[in-house]
């Protein structure tokens, strides 16, 4: 059985359908990119599988349990991470603290524990500070531990997106356009981290405009339009599909 | 070999160490200096003088709370009075009972936690100005309530027992006295341990839920639950500090626990330094000095014979100078007086070098 599987999801907001009938298996390990034009229903997609929005039919499973009608948390805590879209990091703490946060159910002491600081609350924070330390050095964002999020150029805060997500320690991560408005090498230091996170074991979901990257890295890859999947197969099956090439480029190219 | 006195900037080299509150050695220093200062501070006043400063102290509990949960949290709280009010009627039924009052301070900040609690319930639902209103609504209902109950005499002054501590009776002369180190006792208690929190998950998880509260779900934590826990950890330390109040002043009445005090509280922890801690200090400390003071100006202005027909000028100008203080803080300094403290601070971490 694969690791994700979303079946027959169907999302409206009254009358508009975002998703008709959508349909996803993931195996473990795997990297798919999900691609299409805007407003395909990409996101609404991964806001359902991460449980932002609630599918009116269809069902979807992680590790063969239903998490359909699950809040966002309950979720993150069966091992789904997600690097959002329009970087939804807390602007007013430190990039430490960020990733910090992300710890937040590992860190297993009470409040009076923390509030006295000691002990179990003490130890626990040196413990997770050292993983949370871990994606810094895989993230290289050294410099910037103790800077202010607010504060970061738009490209390192991607970069603090995608390794807060990572900081949950994950069974899949979903990445929602990590490489949008960034420079060539930014990009091309994203795809290296992307990689490196599928070699590891982690299974990928990414959602990327950049086709270029989409096919040089998927194992494979999902096209959506108008709400619905059009194709789907590994890269070089998708790229000469018609269908996809209509919904790219229109009919007659 | 290093020496620990003459350290400059950052000095940390373990994940443990980096943890720690103070940055140097000297900040410590300073700290518990300032702390002793305050101890033996009262042996130089006289009474009035120690009263402000138990007013002081005991405000600065409840705007610590009311930081807790507008400051940290970024849940607006209009009745943060009331929360210092159910702590203080708590205080006027337990305390004539016969218990001490070490027992009726945290009674009185766990029943105002309970209403705490309960007044969140609508922060996971709405936000903003519409949470303000629910809090609002709290404050007037509190008022309402107070006034038909006859068990409380509808607001008219329910007297407080003086109290005692290991064989030490608050008489009198040692009124004020006794309960200024009573309130700095507890202040730093409560101070040091939200202090700890920050440094934890529970102060992230506050920060996160104001900053983003979508994100924060997708943190694995609850941000609903997050929520109640800061209204009723803020309402905690109101009432806390409305037990202490109603001691402090021997009587519980309604007239101190209005809405007025609430935007007082408020207006506060503006001036202090909204979501800051050591902002929940300076506050508090600046509005009542200045109170003082103007109140001082006011009788000088009187004896000096300075009138308008029909106008009393002199108390016109408390309100007045409260008034124009914190839109001057708005205009000028919204991060408030803690933002001077922090240009200070980072001074003197650094001195005897620029940066």
């Amino acid at each position: 059985m694969a690791q994700l599987e979303v079946e027959n999801v169907t999302l409206t907001f009254g009358g508009v359908a975002a998703l008709t009938s959508v349909s996803l298996a993931v195996e473990k390990g795997e990297l798919v990119s999900v691609i299409g034009p805007n407003g395909a229903g990409k996101t609404s997609l991964l806001n359902c599988i991460s449980g932002f929005y609630h599918p009116q039919r269809g069902r979807i499973l992680f590790e063969g349990q239903e998490i359909t009608r699950s809040s966002p948390h309950e979720v993150t805590r069966k091992g789904i991470a997600r690097a959002f879209q329009n970087i939804e990091l807390f602007s007013g703490l430190t990039v430490l603290e960020n990733l910090m946060l992300a710890r937040h159910t590992y860190l297993g002491y009470n409040l009076f524990q923390a509030g006295v600081f000691y002990g179990k609350a003490l130890d626990k924070e040196v413990e997770n500070r050292r993983m949370v330390e871990e994606v810094i050095d895989f993230m290289e964002l050294e410099p910037y531990r103790k800077a202010l999020v607010g504060n970061l150029p738009y490209g390192v805060r991607k970069r603090v997106e995608v390794a807060r997500a990572l900081s949950l320690s994950p069974k899949l991560l979903l990445l929602d356009e990590p490489m949008a408005g960034m420079t060539l090498e930014e990009k091309e230091d994203m795809v290296r981290f992307i990689l490196e996170i599928r070699a590891q074991g982690t299974t990928v979901i990414l959602i990327e405009h950049d086709l270029g990257v989409v096919m040089d890295i998927s194992d494979r890859v999902y096209v959506l339009d108008f709400g619905q999947v059009i194709a789907e197969g590994p890269p070089e099956e998708v790229a000469r599909n018609p269908r996809v090439q209509e919904a790219y480029l229109g009919v007659g190219a | 070999m290093r020496n620990p006195w003459a350290q400059t900037g950052n000095y940390r080299t373990s994940y443990r160490q980096d943890t720690s509150i103070f940055a140097t050695h000297r900040e410590l220093v300073s700290l518990l200096l300032f702390l002793g200062f305050l101890l033996v501070l009262p042996q130089f006043l006289s009474r009035t003088q120690v009263f402000i400063l138990d007013l002081i102290l005991v405000y600065s509990i409840a705007v610590l709370g009311l930081n807790i949960t507008t400051g940290y949290a970024g849940l607006i709280n209009i009745g943060q009075a009331a929360f210092m009010g159910v702590g203080a009627y708590t205080a006027a039924l337990l305390a004539p009972q016969g218990l001490p009052f070490w027992l009726v301070v945290p009674l009185g900040g766990l029943v105002a936690a309970f209403f705490g609690f309960l007044v969140g319930i609508p922060s996971l639902r709405v936000k903003h100005l519409y949470l303000a209103l629910a809090t609002l609504a709290f404050q007037v209902v509190f008022e309402w309530t107070v006034g038909h109950l006859p068990l409380l005499k509808q607001g008219g002054a329910m007297d407080m027992p003086r109290a005692s501590f290991l064989g030490y009776e608050a008489g009198f002369r040692n009124h004020f006295h006794f309960w200024y180190y009573v309130a700095l006792a507890i202040l730093v208690i409560l101070a040091l341990f939200f202090r700890n929190l920050l440094r934890t998950r529970y102060g992230r998880a506050l920060v996160a839920v104001r900053d983003n509260d979508r994100a924060a779900d997708a943190m694995g934590m609850d941000p609903g639950r997050t929520k109640l826990f800061a209204f009723a950890l803020g309402a905690f330390y109101a009432g806390v500090a409305g037990v202490l109040y109603a001691y402090l002043s021997r009587a519980v009445v309604i007239e101190d626990y209005t809405f007025a005090v609430s935007i007082k509280l408020l207006a506060m922890a503006i001036v202090g330094g909204l979501g800051t801690l050591v902002g929940s200090f300076l506050g508090p400390a600046f509005l009542e000095l200045l109170d003082v003071n103007m109140e001082a100006l006011s009788n000088l202005i009187k004896a000096l014979g300075f009138s308008v027909a029909g106008v009393d000028v002199a108390s016109a100008l408390r309100p007045l100078a409260f008034g124009l203080i914190i839109v001057l803080f708005l205009m000028f300094e919204p991060r408030g007086l803690y933002n001077w403290w922090r240009l200070v601070r980072s001074y003197f971490r650094t001195w005897p070098f620029k940066y």
